[in-house]
């Protein structure tokens, strides 16, 4: 890959510099030496040609080849010390294969003329075998033609930081966490992405990409070692499709030290009592609501039973669209593959359909679906919404989440005048356990942070809570929104579904909003 | 196609060759993976992945870094084993740093099916067919996974261990739907021999299942007794056996932390019938013949007749507190002390209560208890007096795991089966039985289906 070759091999130079080694290590020439070793021998156009002439001559309708390579760092740490500085990469092709509407795919990590020969082969192999048994063939909407090249808009490359510089940041992380007088432990943790992903298809399209995600993440604890109890707080921030500016611009000392201060304040707080609270949700817990109730029933795939053996169906259907108010009339969720530090967002899809931003749900109600070429030409659509994505050169491309995102109120609501219009109810902060159903109605979650809401002010902390509800119920309840003032992005780094199991990196923006009469349950008693 | 031992030890060699660290383990590991989706009663996505890893961890001066790759031409293993070395040199002392081990003698295990690992995609597709059309004959809308997996690898350290290990693992779930809607049923089995898999038995199990939940009623949520098949058991208990970890108990936030930084070791905390173990050359079960940093695996008890026999020390934790590392689980084995009771008989046993077949979307709740939600799916049935009466609704729970195996809870205990968890899509295994227990609880309905 022309362009982020360039970036890796210049990333690697930067990254030994900056740890002010007293000569040019070894190491470094070594893993240039290898990265230009496999960049002259691997020519992805002309491997690109291999599979899809191959492809054609077996007689496909559709194929594309995918060459990517992924890049991975992690360091973890506990307390004052750090645990594992590791980085990883790994390469390799997959191509997929349409044969009499029926798909077939394989992949290898030998990237050989020889390799990308057979294991086309092998993909159509798959494809004839399944297609002398199949019932209902698949189709695609057309996509157009794109020759380009796409980079992510993150300010600074994490793999150009020093480690060094890593682990400072979380050793003085941990630091501020550990301030306050009874907290016992603290881990903290980041790690970075890099996907170099290369696209070839038989409409002609080649398509190369440079993405980086980060995903930094603490969690502290307070143990009352007298009478065994203990309680944990999360970090609120969430991963995010930027660079390390993003641990730059957050201030995660001032978080973790606040953290530290609510653990312990939470081993002390007042369980609360269940019953039915109007509800104010910030952002940095509500993007997980949105994310299991609604970005999950919005998958087309789920509403044809696709995944009705793993992830589940969904209870919207086709004749839902245009007429089941999902959501109270002041409500937008728009689905966006262009969101700026969106984790889900891209230049294209996996095959070749560009980023696109759509509403889901408009004024309320259902609108529309998250969709692929093969889905779209099933419910007689006539272009894709660009969902396809895969989460490896070894894994086949399938419908996948875009960022799903609540637009802010169009005025400038702040959390204090939701606040203001609660008598009796609980504000929550932070993503914690979460569970629902297969189709997306009956959902319980937690959260990190819990305060009481008395007489339009927030009161004392609470702990053990969880609330149950029914995802349209929960909408229409929701009778205030913040303004874009308190608009957040949160997000999942791994949000997973398929059989195989598959990841995908999804973030979800929202503002503050207020809910009206949401059944707590308290989580300490049975 | 997977690395013969003398190929994994050639690799391990060379990697171990470029290494200049002090102390260093190496690992490479093959994949040989292929899959068959089907939905809507036909294929959907099928696809096939070969695959190599390697994995360098090394200490200098104490110091710990780590890379992977999967490229082993042989500039790419010394440019990982020097990036690794690197990033060591930049990190702090580790100062959970234990130095590897030397050579150890393994007892083997015989985990590994060729024919698993090299399914004809034809013999596939004929038997998926034959999924589908037994669907389609009973009207109802089929959909499922086919894995097949075969793994070989080989790990080795500088103070000179070497272990090389094959497994296999094939799986097939299938959920069966009425076309309408309205009912669903569930059924799943995992071996690492193929020629173990009784695919007809999945599919014909799904199918009644799904047949029997039709017409579900409504039960107000509550606290009752219940039946967990060994699936719905899986689903709740497959990674049951990994959670006893030493360290966190005695840091006091665990399940298993007493008051006054002690733990719960010898205290009987579970049904006096209950055992739990980890055996690694369990035929029908066979786990991985290493256990952590190579220690070679052993049978463990981790719960003996109810009583908390054993925490999992780490290598570094038990060097802290003085005792010996503990070599697995490896896998995960419950089993009653006395003679198993069957589904039938646990039926028939019942004044009244529901029959549970599997629970989805479990997370914990409140790591004190082992509290833990999730919600019933693809069959549940009201009992009275000995006998199904009805398919219900589906549930909400809410269940502590440390109450439902307490002394008092647990009435009967059928026999282990080899079982996966649903939510894992049958890639892992454990030997569970079907239980009988008399508190259930269940905090809200759920009209999904």
């Amino acid at each position: 890959m022309t362009t982020s070759r360039r970036d890796f091999l210049k990333s690697a130079a930067i990254a030994a510099g900056a740890v002010s080694l007293p000569t040019l290590p070894e190491w470094i020439s070594s893993v240039v030496a290898a990265e230009e070793a496999a960049a002259a021998a691997i020519d992805k156009n002309a491997l690109a040609d291999i599979a899809l002439n191959t492809a054609r001559k077996l007689g496909v309708a559709y194929a594309d080849i995918r060459i990517n390579r992924y890049r991975s760092e992690s360091i973890t740490t506990r307390e004052q010390q750090v645990q594992n500085v590791s980085r990883s990469q790994n390469f390799g092709f997959g191509v997929r294969v349409l044969f009499k509407g029926t798909w077939g795919f394989a992949s290898s990590r030998s990237v050989t003329p020889n390799a990308v020969r057979l294991i086309t082969e092998h993909a159509v192999e798959i494809a004839r075998a399944n297609a002398v048994y199949q019932r209902r063939r698949v189709s695609l909407v057309p996509a157009d033609k794109v020759v380009r090249t796409w980079k992510s808009a993150f300010e600074k490359d994490p793999f150009e930081v020093s480690i060094d510089d890593k682990i400072q940041f979380l050793m003085a992380l941990n630091d501020a966490a550990m301030k306050t007088q009874g907290v016992s432990f603290v881990n903290s943790s980041m790690a970075f992405v890099n996907e170099q992903k290369f696209y070839a298809s038989t409409d002609g399209s080649r398509i190369e990409q440079y993405i980086i995600r980060a995903n930094p993440n603490f969690n502290v604890t307070a143990v009352n070692r007298a009478n065994g109890d203990f309680q944990t707080r999360s970090a609120l921030g969430g991963p995010q499709g930027m660079g390390y500016e993003y641990m730059e611009k957050h201030d995660w000392k001032g978080e973790a030290q606040q953290a530290g201060e609510e653990a312990v304040t939470k081993l002390k707080a007042k369980s609360v009592d269940t019953g039915k609270y109007d509800l104010v949700l910030h952002p940095s817990h509500l993007w997980l609501t949105i994310h299991e109730s609604v970005g999950h029933p919005t998958e087309l795939d789920r509403s044809l039973w696709w995944e009705a053996d793993y992830a589940g169906t969904s209870f919207l259907t086709q004749d839902k669209i245009g007429k089941l108010q999902f959501a109270s009339k002041i409500m937008n969720f728009v689905a966006d593959r262009t969101q700026p530090a969106g984790l889900a967002t891209v230049g294209y899809d996996d095959e070749g359909v560009p980023g696109q931003r759509w509403h889901l749900i408009k004024d309320g109600l259902f609108i529309d679906w998250q969709t692929t070429r093969d889905l779209a030409a099933m419910t007689g659509q006539k272009k894709s919404y660009g969902c396809n994505h895969s989460d490896s050169w070894g894994s086949i491309s399938f419908p996948r989440m875009p960022n799903v995102s609540l637009q802010p109120g169009s005025n400038n609501t702040s959390l204090d005048d939701l606040l203001g219009g609660v008598e009796k109810g609980i504000l929550i902060y932070g993503d914690g356990s979460y569970s629902i159903d297969q189709q997306r109605y009956n959902f319980q979650f937690g959260g990190q942070v819990f305060w009481e809401i008395k007489n339009g002010k927030r009161g004392e902390m609470l702990r053990d809570v969880a609330y149950q509800s029914r995802t349209t119920d929960f909408w229409n309840s929701c009778d205030g929104l913040g303004g874009q003032g308190s608009y957040e992005l949160g997000g999942s780094f791994n949000d997973g579904k398929g059989e195989p199991g598959q990841s995908n990196a999804v973030s979800h923006g929202c503002p503050v909003a207020r809910f009206r009469q949401v059944n707590v349950l308290n989580t300490a008693r049975r | 196609m997977l690395l013969t031992e003398k190929e994994a030890r050639t690799i391990c060699e060379k990697l171990m060759s470029y290494v200049k660290a002090d102390d260093a383990v190496v690992s490479v590991n093959s994949e040989n993976y292929g899959h068959l989706r089907f939905a809507a009663n036909a294929f959907t996505t099928s696809g096939a992945r070969e695959n190599v890893s390697v994995e360098v961890t090394v200490w200098i001066g104490n110091k710990r870094g780590a890379a992977s790759t999967n490229e082993i031409d042989d500039e790419s293993l010394k440019a990982t084993v020097g990036l690794a070395e690197q990033l060591a040199r930049v990190s702090p002392v580790d100062r959970e740093y234990i130095p590897t081990l030397g050579w150890q003698t393994y007892k083997p295990v015989n985990g590994y099916a060729e024919a698993t690992s090299n399914l004809s995609v034809t013999t596939r597709a004929k038997a998926i067919n034959d999924v589908i059309a037994a669907c389609e004959k009973a009207k109802v809308v089929g959909a499922g996974f086919h894995q097949a997996r075969g793994l070989a690898g080989a790990s080795a350290t500088k103070n000179g261990n070497f272990v090389y290990e094959q497994s296999s693992l094939v799986s097939l779930s299938t959920t069966a739907r009425t076309p309408d809607g309205t009912s669903s049923g569930y059924f799943l089995r995992n071996h690492f021999d193929v020629a173990k898999l009784d695919t007809v038995r999945v599919a014909n199990e799904a199918i009644r299942k799904a047949l029997e939940a039709r017409n579900p009623r409504v039960l107000e949520p509550g606290v009752y007794p219940a039946i967990l098949e060994p699936q719905a058991v899986a689903d709740l208990l497959a990674f049951f056996a990994f959670s006893f970890d030493a360290r966190s108990a005695e840091e006091g936030r665990s399940a298993f932390s007493a008051p006054g930084g002690k733990t719960k070791v010898g205290e009987k905390l579970f049904d006096e019938r209950l055992n739990i173990y980890s055996d690694p050359w369990r035929p029908e079960l066979p786990g991985s013949q290493s256990a952590q940093g190579g220690l070679p695996a052993q049978k463990i008890h981790l719960v003996r007749n109810g009583v908390l026999e054993n925490l999992v020390y780490s290598r570094f934790w038990a060097k802290q507190k003085g005792k010996e590392p503990t070599p697995g689980p490896v896998n995960s084995i419950m089993e009653s002390s006395q003679s198993p009771v069957t589904v039938e008989d646990m039926i028939k046993s019942m004044d009244r209560g529901l029959l549970l077949g599997r629970f989805w979307y479990i997370r914990g709740v409140d790591p004190r208890t082992m509290l833990q939600t999730g919600l019933t799916r693809d069959g549940i049935w009201y009992i009275e007096k000995g006998k199904i009466q009805y398919p219900l609704k589906n549930f909400r729970f809410n269940q502590s795991l440390m109450q439902l195996l307490a002394p008092g809870n647990v009435d009967m205990i059928g026999k282990p089966e080899r079982v996966g968890s649903s939510e894992g899509q049958g890639g892992n295994a454990a030997l569970l039985p079907a239980l009988k227990v008399n508190e259930f609880h269940f905090s809200s309905q759920s009209e999904a289906v």
